[in-house]
């Protein structure tokens, strides 16, 4: 069928010319001083998965209706880091605490204008502080939380109290920890003691031999808070290294968990929305950072994933008895034994990445 | 075909086998009935909600549309690819041939993940933008070998003299190809594509990599089975598609035999 | 089926390109033929295939990942030095291809009663049992695979059923999260797929073989391994690579079911582009195992000659 044949090369052709025009038409209108609900434009997004809900950026979409936002999904920091670097054409990214430095150093971030935010008074002080970088607000902080120990009180009676649950003979078979080689070192760190900004050669060594070690205790490592919310309600996990989300939605499960107060005290994350440098949307994208800071939106981060959200009024407003328990928002001293993760250089990243893998692969 | 033999153990391995296939699927469908929203039994109340809410989700109906047009584009593409391939193997002779049939094959080792790297190196490159485009190219690449494989054991089975018969009766190669070849091969044309299409239907790591801002149903899903309470919807989706294939290919069957 | 009359042009000339071009009209509808059929696929595969790869091997010779990606840089052999260092991921390529080889050899020995009852035994329906064969893989795999963990699981129906017929007093952990457990799921995901090209080639043989052998007397078994088993062999080698190779560097399923000492070398070029941002090594690591596999296919071919399973 030498019509078909043809038919097809044209097509073929026709793809690739399509291609080559549609990626060289870019870019949305200027934002101008036209009032919200007639604003037009376009933002694109880079987050990760699940945060494109409206839920998560309702209070734009009701401010500025006429504004189309298209979200591209991020698998991890990893990948938006990569996607970043590899000139993705997003207006505004989300990475984590640990993943901020390479932004800067690689000058793929722009600089917050926060006297153009009118909800960043509600932001509280220490998480303003993490989203700087060299003196420099980069970063708007948004969701955070905590990391610590997720166990079972009916496996676990005697309770936790140290991150070195997590290498306990005791629990073998039984525990989970989450696939990252960054999470790894910080756990060793707070067990040995280590300063986490400048772990040594030989004590990285000495990490990678008691992760090494520990596998024979590890049922599996978890990847995505499902696989572990499973892993725990059906009693196949004991303890594990989770998020507080997990927490909450065990909990609200009616599971027996319980999310310990480590003496080396728990971990804090921040996640941050930076701009990319040089992207036309400029006001655009910091209306979409501000509208991110707002009650709508921080009610349904709080609500729907049970992260903490950067404003402070939505935190003070929480009434649900589970998440109170997440949050710890009646202990005051939790916040003061937090660890918060510090930003990551390349050297680092690279360094403990490597590391994670070879424990992976050891025999 | 020697039919009357006994083929009841074979038969049995056949139904034992598809029973084993459905299982996880049996499974997914009760699920998708759960009231509760966690992958595992009890199951505490049957109920369709999470049907309802399905069809009220705008953006997993788009999702899968989007891997709809994907695996029909690049399935479409890598038959009509993979069908020249196997003419240029076993129909021809010039120099190059062996190293195109190799490079049409060699994306079998290439893991996605790699792959997936590669094409987002070679779009950035080129300033392509991400999008459901590229991940259909890169899944006319990784469906290729197979639609090769499938259309060149066709094409191998039949008689080279039916061609030089039509040829010696006066039509040309072009009219020969499409007049003898092509439909006698055609079964195993619809065969490759439909792997082809079952290849790029469910794929995730390329269209991971390589999709913009419009995702596939897979990378719909894993971006929302990030959060458990939204897996049975997904599910529901799942078992829909799944039932709606196999009323298809009932109904096709069906047909035929009324036929 | 009778042989034609003799052609009036010597046969070994059709469809030659190169002999035609005599036939006055016909040649210049060959040539234009054959460039139709041939550029489409060489330049697809020349330009999203080739050119990728190129480029990835490039950046296998990249430092690290600092600056502007795609601009020229001093290429160093820095990255295939470390994984030189690391004697873990050779023993890991090993591991994973000799993994590769037992999933492949026992998913075609299991795929091809399957083939066979399609082909031969299950006459007019063969397309339907087919089809009904491949529907499963139009769920989710992902999905499919959690409520296979389901069934495996200690919680799971294999589990329960055991500890309710008393085989076992506790549950069975060893179902899941480990190497079995990647193998056993991936040998029973690929038994579909790998019957496909044993069936294609089953399907090829002349039925009237059979008789013939049945009418001198050759008994069934020995009709299955004189004639079935040979003219299959094409298949069921096409179909043995077809899930050798893409599983030497499968990564999926060990994330899923290999729990923590499951992985494969697949796993480790996966986090390296995915959680390290670390896309040298993870080329060179890559293009490591690439060139291996091709070694191990040139070898292949030495041993078999592909082409003439198709003559």
């Amino acid at each position: 069928m030498k019509s078909k044949r043809s038919m097809l090369f044209v097509a073929q052709g026709l793809i690739c010319a399509l291609t080559l025009v549609l990626s060289a038409c870019g870019g949305a209108a200027p934002a101008t001083d036209v009032p919200p609900a007639e604003l037009t434009g376009s933002l694109t997004v880079l987050d990760w998965a699940g945060y494109d809900a409206e839920d998560f950026w309702v209070d734009f979409k009701n401010t500025y209706p006429k504004v189309t936002v298209n979200f591209e999904i991020g698998a991890s920091d990893a990948d938006i880091y990569s996607k970043m670097k590899a000139g993705d054409q997003a207006d505004i990214f989300h990475p984590y605490t640990g993943w901020l430095q390479f932004y800067v150093d690689e000058g793929l971030v722009e600089e917050i204008d926060t006297s153009k935010l009118t909800h960043w008074d509600k932001v509280p002080e220490n998480l303003k502080k993490i989203g700087q970088i060299n003196g420099k607000q980069y970063f708007l902080p948004w969701d955070w939380g905590f990391t610590s120990i997720l166990y079972r009180t009916d496996k676990i009676p005697e309770g936790v109290d140290s991150w070195s649950a997590l290498m306990d003979p005791k629990y073998a078979g039984h525990i989970s920890m989450w696939d990252d080689g960054p999470g790894a070192v910080t756990v060793s760190s707070y067990i040995h003691g280590y300063d986490e900004t400048a772990v040594t050669a030989d004590q990285l060594a000495s990490i990678k031999d008691e992760w090494i070690a520990q596998r024979d205790l590890n049922l599996f490592y978890w990847a995505g808070e499902p696989e572990l919310v499973e892993g725990m309600k059906s009693g196949d996990i004991w303890a594990a290294y989770a998020w507080q989300g997990a927490y909450a939605l065990l909990l609200g499960e009616g599971v027996p968990v319980a999310y310990a107060n480590p003496k080396e005290g728990r971990n804090s994350w921040v996640g941050m929305y930076g701009i990319r440098k040089g992207t036309e949307n400029l006001d655009l994208a910091l209306k979409f950072l501000d509208a991110k800071l707002a009650e709508a939106t921080g009610n349904n981060v709080v609500n729907l994933f049970y992260y903490g959200h950067a404003n402070q009024d939505v935190m003070s407003g929480i009434t649900d008895e589970t998440l109170k328990q997440a949050f710890s928002v009646d202990d005051p001293n939790i916040l003061n034994t937090t660890n918060f993760t510090p930003n990551l250089t390349a050297e680092q990243r690279d360094a403990w990445t490597a590391m994670w893998a070879e424990v992976k692969a050891a025999p | 075909m020697n039919t009357h033999r006994r083929s009841t153990p074979l038969a049995l391995y056949y139904f034992g086998l598809v029973t084993l296939l459905y299982l996880p699927i049996l499974m997914l469908f009760l699920f998708s009935m759960n009231s509760s929203a966690s992958l595992s039994f009890p199951i505490k109340e049957l109920t369709l909600d999470w049907y309802k809410k399905l069809f009220a989700a705008d953006e997993i109906l788009r999702a899968a549309r989007n891997s709809l047009s994907v695996a029909l584009g690049s399935s479409l593409a890598a038959t009509a690819l993979g069908t020249m391939v196997s003419i240029l193997m076993l129909r021809y002779k010039f120099r190059s041939q062996n190293i195109l049939i190799a490079l049409a094959v060699l994306p079998l080792i290439v893991p996605y993940v790699v792959l997936g790297v590669a094409l987002l190196i070679l779009f950035s490159v080129f300033h392509i933008d991400r999008s459901l485009w590229t991940v259909g190219i890169a899944h006319t690449i990784v469906a290729l070998p197979y639609t090769l494989l499938i259309i060149a054991s066709r094409l191998a089975g039949f008689d080279p003299n039916l061609e030089e018969a039509a040829m010696d009766l006066g039509a040309d190669y072009p009219t020969t190809l499409r007049r003898v070849v092509l439909p006698l091969i055609f079964p195993a044309m619809v065969s490759a594509w439909l792997t082809a299409f079952t290849v790029s239907f469910d794929e995730f790591a390329l269209a991971l990599f390589l999709a913009g801002t419009q995702p596939t149903f897979p990378v719909y899903l894993f971006s929302q089975l990030r959060f458990a309470n939204r897996l049975p919807i997904m599910i529901a989706l799942a078992v829909l598609m799944m039932m709606g294939t196999l009323a298809l290919v009932l109904v096709a069957e069906r047909m035929r035999r009324v036929k | 089926m009778t042989a034609p009359p003799t052609p009036s042009v010597p046969s070994s000339s059709l469809p030659k390109i190169r002999r035609i071009l005599g036939r006055a009209g016909r040649g210049i509808n060959q040539r234009a033929t054959f460039w139709f059929i041939y550029l489409p696929p060489v330049l697809w595969l020349s330009l999203f295939f080739v050119l990728p790869v190129l480029l990835m091997a490039a950046f296998s010779f990249r430092s690290d990942m600092r600056g502007d990606l795609f601009q020229a840089f001093t290429p160093t052999l820095d990255q295939y030095a470390r994984v030189a260092a690391t004697g873990s991921y050779w023993r890991l390529l090993g591991i994973s291809a000799l993994t590769a080889l037992g999933i492949g050899v026992s998913a075609v020995v299991l795929a091809f009663p399957l083939a066979y009852f399609l082909a031969l035994r299950a006459g007019h329906r063969a397309g339907f049992y087919l089809i009904l064969l491949l529907v499963p893989f139009w769920t989710s795999y992902l999905l499919r695979i959690m409520a296979w963990k389901i069934l495996l699981g200690t919680e799971g129906i294999i589990n329960s059923l055991l500890l309710y017929i008393g085989l076992i007093q506790e549950p069975l952990a060893a179902l899941l999260y480990n190497r079995t457990a990647v193998i056993v799921t991936l040998i029973y995901v690929w038994i579909p797929f790998a019957a496909l090209p044993i069936l294609a080639a089953l399907q090829r043989i002349d039925p009237s073989l059979f008789e013939a052998a049945a009418d001198l007397g050759a008994r069934p078994f020995h009709q299955f391994t004189r004639i079935t088993l040979p003219l299959s062999l094409p298949g069921v080698l096409a179909a043995f690579f077809m899930v050798f190779i893409p599983t030497i560097g499968e990564y999926v399923t060990p994330l899923l079911v290999g729990g923590s000492r499951g992985f494969l070398y697949g796993n480790i070029i996966q986090d390296f582009f995915t959680k390290a941002a670390n896309w040298p090594f993870g080329s060179a690591l890559s293009i490591i195992m690439l060139t291996a596999t091709l070694i191990l296919i040139a070898f292949a071919t030495r041993l078999i000659d592909f082409k003439q399973l198709f003559e």
